[in-house]
């Protein structure tokens, strides 16, 4: 009887729920005083506020930056000589934006960095996971001096290979063979009717550099892939082999669903990067009328705004701003959707040094 | 694929050490695929990047003289006068360059500490994780390049003196804490001045240093998640204090990231372009004579970061734990 008595009902047995009552239990004021008036509890809601504390303060100072920009973006141009004027605004006006999407051709320039951003994300993410894989998978001769060169792309300076970088591309040539074929040894045979090709003021340049696996930062990117990849076991490629996949099978059908995570955090990280880059863009965009109009092109003062009065240089600065909100405006849009796969991506990447 | 097929097969198996003889030529074989796998780098080191290298080198050699008529250009070979120029006749090169590396001495450790701090609060069970983590990642994909500029751009116009706050978050900082509170409280502790001159900088620069820590915090964020939980239980079962779990658990675990983190800090702070001495280069690069001055230059500060990556990591990496693992 007493037996029975004691054991725990079993009260709600739902799905994934069980709820268990014990025989004679404290009444719930009891269990409630016990559980606030310990010192545990009162450390961890102690300890709990701090973190919150922090985390919000350097919350703050992450988003306050963009809170001010937007407050001055819709500020108009009287707001500016206007001391009673902080951070709201007391006429509220989008000109600001209507003159950055008129005259500064906003959207032309929003869909060639999309262009060059999106194509040069994409080569760069498939590019840099198949080398990262072959760093970490395969011990060819030759594996750990090759990934030396990766580690000095990431750390030789851009202004380095400034001068050079312009040079290669704008007399773009492979060992001098485009010369030779062009107007080399023999005057009269003329495979190629020029002596070089001038890649600049076009996407080429970034192309190229993408499928090679030297574009914008890509070195992190090996560097992040190869660590993933080193954390996924063998077995399963093994196990692929054994039955009947070649290398690139495997690689196609096993490994890459395994790394969907991975590859949206790379692709997040070329696009943004590549998005507000200002270095290629600057060393291939030379000419202001044939390059392409990109996104650095509109941080301008518009033609319509008149920026020469008192408060002009509280104005222009807000007017810049403004640009800067608008060319990370789309980036924002992307991460309010990626960011839970590139927090992933990067935990799940197992980077052990 | 039917030639790769039937190699191994030249290989006649028949007895137990020719067997072992396959084995390895399949091993080669798959190594060989893995060159297939670099081979866009490999094509693209030998084509550009090298060539690139070596042109760079070449230039800082010479001087460039523009021809007329056919806009072409040709080198002039001047022997070291660039790197003499850079280094002695320049006014300001040698010293941007010293306060550049001062600069990153200063920053490296506050962002690793930062990072480190703010991972392993990020990395806790709570409310809002997510929405903070969301919070936190914003600048790694936005402070770079064009905003950066914009934001420099900003700082000169404060300095001019403002009331509307045009947003680059050093008036917020200022807003939250006085610099001259943290002096006091500090001068009330009676800790050396140095400490409370670097406190009082990093106070300053939080802003800067909070949307720098971006990828590291990432780093150590995937580190932290590595440790296997059932350590942290077996303390906890041991009696062992928050404290003490963080020291004799933690840190050693995560002591390989900071080695990458630190690296990568110093990578990062090095080649950023807001980096005073890269706006310097690249603020020369415009003058006349200053593409082949700006290799030299560039080559300088290539060294010195090389070394002092070389330093960083071998200092670290004496000491780092690393976890024994089967591989």
């Amino acid at each position: 009887m007493d037996a029975t008595k004691k054991a725990p009902k079993v009260k709600k047995d739902s799905k994934d729920k069980i709820k268990v009552e014990f025989e004679g239990q404290l009444s719930a004021w009891e269990r409630f005083r016990l559980k606030v008036f310990s010192m545990y509890f009162v450390k961890n809601v102690l300890v709990r506020i701090c973190t919150y504390i922090l985390l919000v303060g350097v919350s703050y100072i992450i988003i306050y930056p963009f809170i001010s920009k937007l407050a001055s973006s819709i500020m108009c141009r009287e707001d500016f000589v206007d001391v009673t004027v902080m951070l709201i605004s007391k006429n509220p006006t989008l000109d600001t934006y209507k003159a950055i999407i008129v005259d500064n051709r906003y959207f032309e320039a929003m869909l060639n960095t999309a262009l060059l951003s999106g194509s040069c994300a994409l080569i760069q993410m498939f590019v840099t996971c198949l080398i990262g894989y072959g760093f970490a998978k395969f011990r060819f001769r030759g594996n750990g001096f090759l990934f030396l060169f990766v580690i000095v792309t990431m750390v030789v300076p851009h202004s380095t290979l400034h001068l050079a970088m312009f040079m290669k591309f704008r007399y773009f040539d492979v060992f001098g063979i485009i010369k030779f074929l062009g107007g080399g040894v023999f005057e009269a045979v003329k495979i190629l009717p020029f002596t070089e090709i001038d890649f600049t003021n076009g996407y080429v340049p970034f192309i190229l550099l993408s499928i090679t696996g030297l574009g914008f930062k890509n070195g992190l990117y090996i560097f992040l892939f190869r660590q993933f990849f080193r954390g996924v076991p063998d077995e399963l490629e093994e196990s692929a082999y054994i039955d009947g996949a070649g290398t690139f099978r495997t690689f196609v059908q096993i490994i890459l669903p395994l790394s969907v995570s991975m590859l949206v955090t790379v692709f997040m990280f070329a696009f943004s990067w590549q998005w507000t880059d200002k270095y290629y863009t600057g060393v291939f965009f030379t000419s202001v009328t044939k390059a392409p109009y990109t996104l650095r092109d509109i941080i301008k003062i518009p033609r319509s705004l008149d920026t020469d009065y008192a408060g002009g240089n509280m104005y222009a600065a807000a007017i810049n701003n403004t640009c800067g909100i608008m060319i990370i405006a789309p980036l924002i849009f992307i991460y309010c959707f990626a960011q839970k796969q590139l927090v992933q991506g990067i935990e799940r990447s197992g980077i052990t040094g | 694929m039917n030639a790769e097929a039937k190699k191994p097969n030249k290989i006649k198996v028949d007895s137990a050490p020719k067997k072992k003889k396959k084995i390895a030529s399949l091993e080669k074989k798959k190594a060989r695929v893995g060159y297939l796998f670099v081979l866009p780098f490999i094509i693209g080191l030998v084509i550009i990047y090298l060539p690139m290298i070596f042109q760079s080198i070449n230039y800082s050699f010479h001087q460039i003289e523009q021809i007329r008529g056919g806009g072409g250009i040709r080198l002039i070979p001047v022997g070291f006068d660039n790197y003499r120029e850079a280094l002695f006749d320049d006014p300001s090169y040698v010293q941007t360059l010293l306060a550049g590396i001062g600069r990153i001495l200063f920053d490296v450790p506050a962002i690793v500490i930062f990072s480190l701090f703010m991972a392993i609060l990020l990395n806790q069970d709570m409310a809002g994780r997510g929405l903070f983590r969301a919070i936190f990642f914003i600048p790694v994909i936005i402070s770079t390049g064009l905003i950066s500029d914009i934001d420099a751009g900003n700082i000169l116009m404060q300095n001019a003196g403002s009331s509307i706050d045009t947003g680059t978050g050093t008036n917020s900082v200022a807003q939250i804490v006085d610099v001259m509170d943290v002096e006091m409280l500090f001068s009330n502790m009676k800790v050396g001045s140095e400490l409370v001159t670097y406190v009082v900088g990093l106070v300053n620069d939080i802003f800067n240093i909070v949307n720098r820590s971006g990828v590291q915090m990432l780093i150590f964020l995937a580190g932290l998640q590595s440790i296997s939980p059932a350590i942290y239980e077996s303390c906890e079962i041991d009696g062992a204090t928050g404290w003490e779990t963080f020291w004799k658990i933690t840190f050693p675990m995560i002591s390989p990231m900071i080695l990458v983190n630190a690296i990568y800090s110093v990578i990062d702070a090095l080649t950023r372009s807001d980096n005073v001495v890269m706006s310097y280069i690249e603020g020369v690069y415009n003058k006349p004579d200053g593409p082949t001055l700006t290799s030299a230059m560039s080559w300088i500060y290539f060294l010195i970061v090389f070394l002092l990556i070389a330093l960083v990591s071998a200092v670290i990496s004496a000491y780092v734990f690393y976890q024994r693992r089967d591989t």
